[in-house]
């Protein structure tokens, strides 16, 4: 028997030598550090194999490729006069998500709520804020389910938009003979109908419920702000009319350009501005900004969207029965 | 390169802004059902069970606030009894303390009363002691006075000449000092 194995174990800081203190790297910056170093190395082995050439594919140089076509609703089958494509299979997916989870948590409301259902209760409880600070008690009832709606939907919509699916059917590849669509990040709002549609509604109610409280005239008159009299009202009362049909287009541009710019950035920063411009390298020096825009777009834009198209609608709909 | 890469984006997006009339049919359908549906079977479950948390979370508060109230007003009575039991326990310390000074006060008296009493019982016994034992001392004194005389005179004594006799003899002799002296024996 070795002299070390017969000596008895020393407790560690127990009459001992005092613990070691850690040197070194945190577990973070190891990984921050690794993944660089993959970047880094992925960026000087694309220059080693593919050069800083730009080869061109033969779609691209033709212009036969445009990464706007993803967006393209190619339609998939139709069912009499109702076409199918994807914008529609987003829309029930949309549909099917809100309801679902929203009868999930409805079914199991808990006294002390998971985390589900405190997402779900905040979500709630912010659809009734904006309600009941923006509408009186009257019309926060009638419209407080419009709003919370609007909001759910929007945000459903928009999340899933993140979620890679095969739905890229202008692009398919085979599994064992099948033609599979590639994956793509798509949504339903990238389709400028869907926001249009829903502030074309939210036009009409807070349109409806201006002239029913104001009725036609006094309507109009309202749109004016307060205390503008004289020669200058010929002048800011074009603009005020103008900028409430403005309103209709602020609300469907907002939400439709942010999402649309979003996964169009996420899409060329992932790869295919690499594509375009035939140099794999560019595609690889970009992938960091496209996880970083991805996640920004996930984490702040969907969520955020789809509030300020909610207030939005609670404002406009309380400013059209406010009186000046 | 990149400064020489056309990217083909305008020429093919137009569809991009151009609506989509059958997007939007689908969406104001799927829009209102669902809304149709979270109102009635949703919303108002939702709403409710927040707001019975609301009510539930209210009626705590209350209950927790008059809890501590009573919890105060209990806390104050304790005080209060405290207080009086111990004002009581120092009135009966300080009565204890009175009656037991009483008592030895008492007790000092009564002793000293009674060593008092026993002095003065201890002092007529002697003198009733001494009273008897100059009694006996006369009576001896006499009959041995009388026995003398029988003796040298042959003859016997009447009780006027005995009596006479005893009264010369006894006034003849001082017990006096037999008398003083008696205490100390």
């Amino acid at each position: 028997m070795s002299a070390v194995a017969g000596a008895p174990p020393i407790a560690p800081g127990v009459g001992g030598t005092p613990p070691a203190e850690k040197h070194g790297m945190s577990t973070k910056r190891k990984i921050g550090l690794s993944v660089f170093g993959v970047w880094f190395g992925g960026i000087v082995l694309f220059v080693i194999l593919f050069g800083v050439t730009a080869h061109k594919a033969p779609d691209v140089a033709s212009s036969a490729f445009s990464p706007v076509d993803e967006f393209r609703l190619d339609t998939w089958f139709k069912a009499g006069p109702v076409a199918f494509n994807k914008g529609v299979l987003y829309l029930l997916l949309t549909t099917g998500i809100t309801l679902g989870v929203m009868f999930y948590i409805a079914r199991r409301l808990q006294q002390r709520p998971g985390r589900l259902q405190v997402a779900v209760e905040m979500f709630y409880d912010l659809a009734r804020r904006m309600s009941r600070e923006n509408l009186d008690q009257r019309m926060e009832r009638k419209y407080f389910p419009l709003i919370a709606t609007i909001f759910v939907f929007i945000l459903v919509s928009n999340l899933i938009g993140y979620i890679p699916l095969p739905v890229n059917s202008g692009s398919t590849f085979k599994v064992f003979g099948a033609h599979i669509p590639s994956l793509q990040i798509y949504a339903a709002d990238t389709n400028v109908a869907f926001p249009l549609i829903l502030a074309l509604s939210v036009f009409v109610l807070f349109t409806y419920e201006g002239v029913k409280h104001h009725g036609p005239i006094g309507y109009v008159k309202s749109l004016m702000p307060g205390g503008v009299k004289g020669p200058i009202v010929g002048l800011i009362f074009p603009i005020e009319i103008l900028s409430n049909f403005l309103r209709l287009i602020s609300l469907t541009v907002r939400l439709w350009a942010n999402l649309l710019a979003g996964h169009l950035l996420i899409a060329f920063m992932g790869g295919e501005l690499g594509v375009l411009v035939g140099l794999q390298l560019v595609s690889w020096v970009l992938l960091p900004f496209g996880v970083a825009i991805f996640i920004f777009e996930a984490v702040l834009i969907a969520g955020l969207q789809a509030f300020i198209f909610a207030i939005l609608t609670a404002i406009y709909i309380g400013g059209a029965v406010e009186s000046h | 390169m990149l400064s020489a890469a056309h990217i083909p984006i305008g020429s093919k997006g137009s569809f991009l802004i151009s609506t989509n009339v059958g997007i939007m049919i689908w969406t104001i359908v799927v829009f209102v059902i669902s809304m149709f549906i979270l109102r009635r079977a949703v919303f108002p479950r939702i709403g409710e069970a927040l707001d019975n948390r609301a009510k539930k979370i209210e009626g705590d508060i209350d209950a927790a606030a008059e809890l501590r109230k009573e919890a105060d007003k209990v806390l104050d009575e304790y005080r209060e009894r405290l207080k009086e039991a111990r004002a009581q326990s120092d009135e009966i310390v300080q009565r204890a303390r009175q009656a037991a000074e009483t008592h030895e006060r008492e007790a000092k008296e009564q002793g000293r009363e009674m060593i008092a009493e026993a002095s003065e019982r201890a002092q007529r016994d002697i003198e009733s002691a001494t009273k008897r034992a100059l009694d006996d001392l006369r009576r001896e004194v006499a009959d041995l006075t009388i026995m003398a005389t029988e003796k040298v005179t042959r003859k016997t004594l009447d009780d006027a000449d005995q009596r006479r006799l005893v009264e010369e003899a006894l006034g003849e002799l001082d017990f006096s000092g037999l008398s003083s002296g008696a205490p100390n024996n």
